[in-house]
């Protein structure tokens, strides 16, 4: 098959896993996003617990690989517990966890980053922490930590392939299933890299424009 | 009852006691200067009065409220205690007027209206009407103090306590912020002032403490700490800086 004539056929089913890749990095990252910053909070509160938890969950995360996580949870978790669950939930936890643990350490780097002395005019002014944290510490860290967030988005939205491996059908799954069909690896890996490299683009560009709009600069 | 009343107040860094048992009381619209050579401990005093420093022992009482207490509601009582920063802090996501607005509003002393009403008449006081939306990087060091110590009196305190307020600024931007504090102490404001302004500490302030090695080594009227101080080593830092 000539490579127009490939692309043509494919792209329906290429299509039908991107909008998969999109749905699964989508919903992972909202949720990693809230998980990210309430396991920061954890790790920066004075209760020694909430700290301890916060630092098992990063070394677990930064210390086992995303495929062993996604196979455990799929596999293990739901073996050991006698549930079922679909490839997508199991794929929605497992990026989730993962990209929260790196995700509370950026947010944590980014809190800490924001000048002490911001904290101390919020609260000699009478605020409370909670209020010193939500109106002036976290603003100023979100604008710290933008590019190491979009970084991490980049990462998390790439690592969606490796949920292939549980059977889930997004964009790396579809190109193996059209390479089984048509043996052009070549082509097609080609395809599924462009679709892939398109996303991500466009994501930093948007990055990038709204880091500008809230720059101090 | 004295405005402000602290009793053997100690502060320990760690193993390093900075405040080695301070005394004073400091009575309603006095203004008093606090000076002395740098790592004394004038800074950690201050910073105690409103417990920024958390003190390792003793009691401070500002209007009759015990800031010490255990039980005490600090985020209240220290909507009270007006504080200017040497770095002046200013939050530089918010706007100058917002920076005024942001805590009269969120404690419910005002409703946005009248945060704005006190804001813009707080900015006239201090001379920045025209810098209501300008952000602070926009601003020079006076200016940026200035609009702190305007953030501070938002909150109606009735202490105002001032860090080092112009070691940070150039030269030629002193005295700006010097004529404010002058201002607001004629109208009668409680102010605790440490500084390196002699010149300041001798004209305007009521009384002078010399802070040396964690204790108030000698206090008096200005006249008589710069004019016939006691102790030698007031007499030895005196030398030093005049």
């Amino acid at each position: 098959m000539g490579f127009f004539e490939l692309l043509q056929e494919s792209l329906p089913m290429l299509l039908q896993g991107l909008g998969l890749t999109l749905q699964l990095s989508a919903v992972s990252l909202a949720i990693a996003m809230v998980l990210g910053l309430l396991a920061s909070l954890m790790g920066m509160s004075k209760i020694k617990i909430l700290q301890v938890i916060n630092r098992v969950y990063v070394a677990i995360i930064r210390g086992t690989p995303l495929l062993v996580q996604a196979f455990f949870i799929y596999f293990g978790v739901t073996g050991a517990l006698g549930i079922k669950m679909s490839a997508f939930t199991a794929g929605v936890i497992a990026l989730s966890l993962n990209a929260g643990g790196y995700l509370s350490e950026i947010f944590r780097g980014g809190i800490q980053a924001v000048d002490p002395g911001q904290t101390e005019a919020a609260r000699s002014l009478g605020l409370t922490q909670a209020q010193t944290l939500r109106r002036v510490v976290i603003p100023q860290a979100i604008r710290i930590c933008i590019p190491s967030v979009v970084n991490q988005w980049c990462i998390t939205i790439k690592d969606t392939s490796i949920i292939c491996v549980i059977g889930l059908a997004e964009l790396t799954r579809m190109g193996q299933q059209i390479i089984a069909r048509t043996y052009q690896s070549f082509e097609v890996w080609i395809i599924v890299g462009v679709m892939y490299f398109l996303v991500i683009y466009l994501l930093t560009v948007l990055a990038r424009y709204v880091e500008k709009k809230v720059s101090l600069g | 009852m004295a405005k402000i009343e602290v009793r053997e107040l100690h502060k320990y860094f760690g193993e390093n006691e900075v405040l080695r048992g301070i005394d004073c009381d400091i009575e309603e619209g006095e203004l008093v200067c606090v000076i002395g050579p740098s790592g004394s401990g004038k800074s950690t005093f201050l910073r105690c009065i409103n417990c920024l420093e958390e003190p390792t022992s003793g009691s401070i009482t500002v209007s009759g409220h015990l800031m010490t207490a255990a039980h005490a509601n600090i985020d209240k009582l220290r909507e009270d205690i007006g504080m200017v920063f040497q770095q002046f802090n200013l939050f530089p996501n918010l706007t100058v007027m917002s920076n005024i607005t942001l805590a009269p509003v969120l404690t419910k002393k005002c409703t946005k209206e009248e945060a704005l009403d006190l804001g813009r008449r707080l900015l006239e006081r201090v001379g920045l009407s025209e810098k209501e939306n300008a952000y602070p990087r926009s601003l020079s060091g006076g200016q940026k103090q200035r609009v702190a110590i305007a953030r501070a009196l938002a909150m109606k305190p009735q202490v105002m306590l001032f860090d080092e307020p112009t070691s940070a600024l150039d030269p030629e931007m002193v005295g700006e912020v010097l004529d404010v504090m002058k201002k607001l102490a004629q109208e009668g404001m409680t102010m605790v002032v440490v500084t390196h302004e002699m010149g300041f500490a001798k004209t305007v302030a009521d009384r002078v403490f010399f802070i040396d090695e964690g204790v108030i080594a000698e206090e008096g009227a200005p006249e008589q700490v710069f004019g016939n101080p006691k102790n030698p080593r007031t007499k030895n830092f005196l030398n030093k800086v005049l």
